[in-house]
């Protein structure tokens, strides 16, 4: 296959991942791997790619959640297809990053997505899913040495969980970058509650992120 | 506690605003539950589990703070992942404020055909809502009757990201779910029409799931919409008259649908979260009464200066609505909302509520 059939074959896993083809996706990856593409070239070109076009499409407005989980459960099964093919080693995760949806909590559909675009940005996740107890965010910050931990609430009652869960984790490594986001959250509120940064959706909690580690480093 | 310049009772000021009168002043909603309960020295998980204590407390919080009762319950009459046989715990610790779905009814496609209509009389938290709407009714308040929308019910069911991944891809799922959530609203509606009167009964519904924080008005249209249409013919054909619309979070996307169907009786309330601008609600909705729009996390979190400048924004523009205005918090009041907050939202109407 040359240069030319190989961007192509690119093009079409990105355009699966767009599509929300669930079983094209893995099958080009397969193709991929075939055709002797890297298999981290296919994730980042093909399917990191097609979810950055995702992500556009729900900044627009033309894909909402229902169209974002669709995206994400092809990227993944085309994940599934090339991870296991990427060389150790060879390619450093963007940043590593905790998340969770605070104790008393369980709305996770926010941090579903949110990890989503940032495995598709290429970051190594620690997901600890819902309703987390405060203290399991900061052992697993204490056992990663994570860059960035991201919190997320739904009710006004579990965003109370976030002042002390950030006063924990900073106490762990005060370098730590530690995101907040859901519905009755904003800036003002993040930034009283001690919180590095706000982000109003999944797009642009990778967009903060990795602005705030460039500027730490 | 009345105002001290109140010329009309509750019910006299909430009669004016349905027969289109100018009331005495503008009247204040709370949708407040947990915050009761807490706030007369009982727990969150009282305001949904022991009626008589949520009843009291409200009532007491209602004199303290000056409220109309518009809306009053004690949680949710219908619930959709509950009634439907699935488990859900009381809210316990510091952090939670409301019932928790530990286990969905339906976990795969094949368990959607297995579900059958729950026993209108006994199925989750009914039995609790009548003893509830029983106190309601018994010192002459309008007796309350809370659903979810069928859509935000069905997707209670299923669990949210199961259901919106199948509004794309299974449809033939979400319109049995939808189906099931409105005959299942209908049976036990039918249930409170029969021992109270139509009359007496004041149905009250909120639409989280139909936010554009979530769905596009594309999937409103195709499958929330058609269940609003029938739901309001059903509830005219059962002569309740009076309707509440709690239209939950982001949804201005929805506005121009929901404006052109306008399926409801007029006047009804249409309640706004702080995401919805009031002269927009009002611009769409003229023939409706529009309550809202106070942010429940700045009601929370603010100073009561914060919020008593909030609210008399939210007076300035709400009272210009020709159908009518009622000022509330955008969401249900937060159980821990500092009471001078609260407090600060009677003062506001106190100072800038008066129509006359």
């Amino acid at each position: 296959m040359d240069v030319a059939q190989k961007a192509a074959l690119l093009k079409q896993l990105h355009d699966a991942v767009v599509d929300m083809d669930e079983e094209k996706t893995p099958r080009l990856c397969q193709e991929a791997l075939a055709a002797g593409i890297d298999a981290y070239t296919a994730i980042m070109e093909g399917l990191a790619a097609g979810m950055d076009t995702v992500g556009r499409f729900y900044e627009e407005k033309e894909y909402f959640v229902p169209e974002l989980l669709l995206c994400s459960d092809a990227m993944y099964a085309g994940l599934e297809v090339l991870r296991p093919h990427v060389k150790v080693g060879e390619h450093a995760a963007a940043g590593k990053i905790i998340m969770g949806v605070v104790e008393g909590d369980i709305h996770d559909i926010g941090k579903t997505l949110v990890k989503t675009m940032f495995e598709a940005a290429g970051w190594e996740i620690h997901d600890l899913g819902k309703d987390v107890k405060l203290e399991r965010f900061a052992e697993t910050l204490r056992d990663t040495a994570a860059d960035v931990v991201a919190l997320s609430a739904l009710m006004t009652t579990s965003m109370m969980a976030m002042p002390k869960a950030i006063d924990m984790l900073k106490a762990v490594s005060p370098d730590v970058i530690v995101l907040v986001g859901g519905a009755p959250l904003n800036a003002e509120i993040a930034e009283r509650y001690g919180a590095d940064g706000y982000a109003p959706d999944a797009i642009a909690a990778v967009e903060t992120a990795t602005r705030l580690v460039t500027k730490a480093a | 506690m009345h105002l001290k310049q109140d010329r009309m009772t509750s019910r006299e000021r909430m009669n004016a605003l349905f027969s289109g009168q100018v009331p005495d002043r503008v009247p204040l909603g709370a949708m407040s539950t947990g915050f009761n309960t807490r706030n007369a020295g009982h727990t969150v998980a009282d305001a949904y589990k022991d009626p008589e204590k949520s009843f009291t407390a409200m009532q007491w919080t209602t004199e303290q703070y000056g409220w109309d009762p518009i809306p009053q319950y004690a949680g949710h009459t219908v619930l959709g992942a509950w009634d439907f046989g699935g488990k859900v715990r009381m809210p316990q610790g510091e952090y939670e404020g409301a019932l928790v779905v530990t286990e969905y009814p339906v976990k795969t496609e094949q368990d959607v055909e297995k579900l059958v209509l729950p026993d209108p009389r006994t199925a989750g938290r009914i039995p609790e809502a009548l003893r509830f709407a029983r106190l309601q009714a018994d010192n002459d308040l309008p007796v309350y009757f809370f659903s979810r929308s069928p859509f935000t019910m069905a997707a209670n069911i299923a669990g949210i990201d199961r259901f919106l991944r199948w509004t794309m891809k299974r449809t033939e799922l979400c319109e049995h779910l939808l189906r099931l959530s409105l005959d299942h609203i209908f049976n036990v509606l039918a249930i409170w029409v029969d021992t109270f009167g139509a009359h007496r009964v004041f149905a009250w519904m909120s639409s989280p799931t139909e936010s554009n924080q979530l769905v596009s008005p594309r999937i409103v249209k195709k499958f929330a919409l058609p269940y609003h249409i029938e739901y309001h013919r059903r509830l005219g054909e059962l002569g309740v008259k009076r309707f509440g619309f709690h239209i939950c979070g982001e949804q201005n996307l929805n506005l121009p649908l929901l404006a052109e169907a306008c399926p409801w009786a007029h006047p009804s309330v249409l309640s706004f979260g702080h995401e919805v601008d009031l002269e927009t609600a009002a611009q769409h909705f003229p023939r409706d009464i529009i309550f809202g729009n106070i942010e429940p996390a700045v009601i929370q979190t603010g100073t009561p200066e914060t919020v008593y400048a909030l609210c008399r924004a939210a007076i300035e523009k709400g009272r210009q609505a020709p159908g009518g205005f009622i000022l509330g918090p955008g969401c249900g009041l937060p159980v821990a909302a500092p009471p001078v907050n609260v407090y600060a939202m009677t003062r506001a109407v106190h100072d800038f509520g008066w129509y006359v």
